[in-house]
């Protein structure tokens, strides 16, 4: 078990590293958060509806498309050398490679998404409500399901002669749970509304990580079979 | 339907010596990408200290067995053993057994010499990096170089750095494929230093080469690989070095 | 079953169907009372139900046959996945555009952001990046293992998306009229044609899956003799 968590690890540890040094996929979202408000600011109309009203929606759609560049990006550095053959010959159990991949992508995405609500809050006004913990747990599941579920897609489209044009096509369909108890418990706690409204959501954000996280560690090893 | 194969044997063939398992066994095994069939039914078995060469000109499917011998690619047909364990691709614990040094590096260009050493020797459970690592790189004279970017070394010395990461858990089997390209002759003498070092009558090697030179001077076994299977194989001491060439463009030309 | 064995019993199993779908659509426009509230529009209930019913039942089958296939292996099995998706689709494509003609009339909107009809649009999508994977990758047997997942993936967040849509306070679907806890509520009638018609879509499907399924069949038979031939 030490073993294994040292494997995990060990992945989550170089691919923080590569990031640190290259810091390719956190700019990249980063930027494309805060633009992504500034595009959204003119796209509606602020006389006819006030942003509180559908800040919620638009920072989850921009932890999505956000996201959808950063793990799309997943297995790009791994191929240059051919790196990633490397680890998969390397006694690494297949579901730990997927967990240190998925861990390291959840890291980077969790912090982008702290900063589009922190982008949102401060373009738009917004308020963060009452229960900003609750706020932080919300978008942790949300974001960690997303991850899981992207990471095993970007190994499938990586492998395709599509590549990163079909990871949406695999990852929308299947991302509404996601969106309907994120942006919808995000709602209520922008507005100040009792985090008992908002349990029902959180446990679907836990089935969907579960479901998630479990599918992927299961089904990587079919995926990046050579 | 395992195609036309020389060296073609049915996988209920019992095992030659009644002795230990193989270092190495590949069992008829087959290889097949969509319509194209890369390997066609080979069989080795390699005693514990054998080094085994496979010539064969490009497209013979040569780095395709070697996938398939450490276990990176799924044998359509066929099984291949290390050590008497069947090879899984789900499975880990033989992959504590295999090392390859492949054309690429399998290397992080962004990360240091040392870092990317750490991150493998972790990958493979190994506890005594500090003192593993500094021995490792001084095998291949990159005992300087442990801070330097992987990005910013030659060629020479990303390969000889791959070589390093290939043997740092000390496997058993050693695979290789096409060592010697776009090496200049300082890192090939490291590279020859290195893998005849290899030969301690622990390991075993399997390189793929079309250098016939540095191929043959190691070498205790000779296979000619063509269109997916070995056309022509025998034993070093039986060949006569100097006819080699001759004897391979014969083989490969379909006229031995 | 041999292989011919499979190709007369799906022929078998397509014409009864389609004979079966005659049946079906006399019983529809001129049997069947007309619907006391929902008028003349109510008889495309008897195509679009049958359709949803045999789209799960595709996708589900082909979802099962992925997952076998990831364990065993066998070539059959992903042969048979992809027969139940096309399948899946197809009559996914019928649910998808008898709902919006019905929702037209009922409603008064052809789109409606109704539970069901969503969790089958998403289905489609799930199934249509299924085709797209197959189709692009070198190695097909690569493409068949990433198919696979994907199909294996959509069929497990299925449950969540259901309980996600039905979530949004929109109730504009009629409410399940035959299989709930105190019995069917459907007129005698009209619930016998529907019955048919339900068996009839299945019988179609199978039908139709076997015949594609042989097909498959042949195709892997002729590329291993294009092979042989070429070795």
């Amino acid at each position: 078990m030490s073993a294994y968590l040292g494997q995990i690890y060990a992945i989550v540890w170089k691919d923080l590293l590569l990031e640190l040094r290259t810091r390719e996929r956190v700019v990249a979202m980063g930027a494309f958060a805060v633009l992504s408000a500034v595009l959204f600011n003119y796209s509606i109309d602020r006389t006819a509806v006030r942003p509180q009203d559908i800040g919620a929606g638009l920072i989850w759609m921009t932890i999505v498309f956000g996201g959808l560049l950063g793990v799309g990006r997943t297995f790009h550095l791994e191929s240059e050398d051919g790196a990633f053959r490397g680890v998969l010959m390397s006694p690494v159990p297949k579901d730990a490679i997927f967990l240190g991949k998925t861990l390291s992508n959840f890291v980077l995405l969790y912090v982008v998404s702290l900063l589009i609500v922190a982008v949102f809050m401060l373009f738009f006004g917004m308020e963060i409500g009452t229960s900003p913990a609750v706020l932080g747990l919300v978008l942790a599941l949300g974001t960690l399901g997303f991850v899981a579920l992207g990471t095993l897609f970007a190994a499938v489209s990586s492998g395709t002669r599509m590549g990163e044009t079909l990871l949406p096509i695999l990852l929308f369909p299947v991302l509404l749970p996601m969106i309907v108890a994120g942006a919808g418990a995000t709602e209520r706690l922008l507005a100040g509304r009792p985090v008992s409204e908002v349990v029902g959501n959180i446990r679907m954000l836990a089935a969907f990580v579960l479901m998630a996280v479990a599918a992927g560690a299961v089904l990587f090893r079919f995926v990046v079979e050579d | 339907m395992s195609g036309v194969g020389v060296a073609r044997a049915p996988a209920s063939e019992s095992p030659e010596s009644a002795t230990a398992a193989p270092a190495l066994e590949a069992r008829g095994i087959v290889r097949e990408y969509g319509p194209v069939t890369a390997v066609a039914g080979i069989d080795i078995s390699l005693q514990r200290g054998e080094f085994l060469t496979v010539f064969g000109p490009n497209g013979a499917g040569k780095s395709t067995l070697l996938g398939l011998l450490s276990g990176a690619l799924r044998p359509t047909r066929g099984d291949v053993f290390v050590n008497g364990t069947r090879l899984d691709f789900g499975g880990v614990d033989w992959r504590h057994d295999v090392g390859v040094l492949s054309h690429q590096g399998f290397l992080y260009a962004q990360l240091t010499v040392e870092e990317n050493l750490r991150f493998y020797g972790r990958l493979y459970g190994l506890r005594d990096l500090d003192r593993r690592i500094p021995e490792r790189l001084a095998d291949v004279n990159l005992g300087d170089r442990s801070n330097s970017f992987v990005g910013q070394l030659s060629h020479g010395m990303r390969q000889r750095l791959a070589l390093a990461r290939a043997l740092l858990h000390d496997p058993d089997v050693v695979l290789l494929d096409e060592p010697y390209t776009g090496l200049d002759p300082s890192a090939a003498a490291v590279l020859r230093g290195v893998l005849t070092g290899l030969k301690d009558g622990r390991r075993t090697v399997v390189m793929v080469t079309h250098n016939l030179g540095e191929g043959i001077a190691l070498a205790t076994q000779l296979a000619i690989q063509v269109r997916g299977h070995f056309a022509w194989k025998g034993s070093r001491e039986d060949v006569d070095v100097a006819d080699f060439e001759r004897l391979y463009h014969r083989v490969v030309e379909g006229r031995a | 079953m041999t292989g011919k064995g499979i190709r007369s019993t799906g022929t078998a199993l397509a014409l009864l169907g389609l004979v079966g779908m005659l049946l079906v659509y006399w019983l529809s426009f001129f049997w069947v009372s007309t619907d006391r509230l929902q008028g003349v529009s109510q008889r495309i209930f008897y195509i679009h139900v049958p359709a949803a019913w045999t789209c799960f039942l595709a996708f589900g089958i082909a979802a099962l046959t992925s997952g076998m296939y990831l364990w065993l292996r066998d070539e059959r099995l992903d042969r048979a996945a992809v027969c139940a998706a096309e399948g899946g689709m197809v009559f996914g494509t019928i649910m998808l555009t008898t709902g919006p003609l019905w929702g037209a009339i009922a409603w008064n909107t052809y789109w409606n952001w109704e539970p069901r009809l969503i969790l089958t649009l998403l289905l489609w999508f799930i199934f249509l990046g299924y085709f797209m994977v197959r189709g692009s990758t070198e190695n097909p047997e690569k493409g068949k293992r990433f198919a696979a997942v994907v199909a294996i993936v959509g069929a497990l967040d299925i449950p969540l998306i259901h309980l996600s849509v039905i979530w949004f306070p929109q109730f504009l679907h009629p409410q399940p009229v035959v299989v709930k806890p105190e019995g069917p509520t459907l007129d005698g009638d009209m619930l016998t044609v529907l019955l048919t018609s339900l068996a009839v879509f299945t019988t179609l499907f199978f039908g139709l899956f076997l015949l594609r399924y042989a097909l498959e069949t042949l195709r892997a038979e002729v590329r291993a003799r294009e092979r042989a031939a070429t070795a």
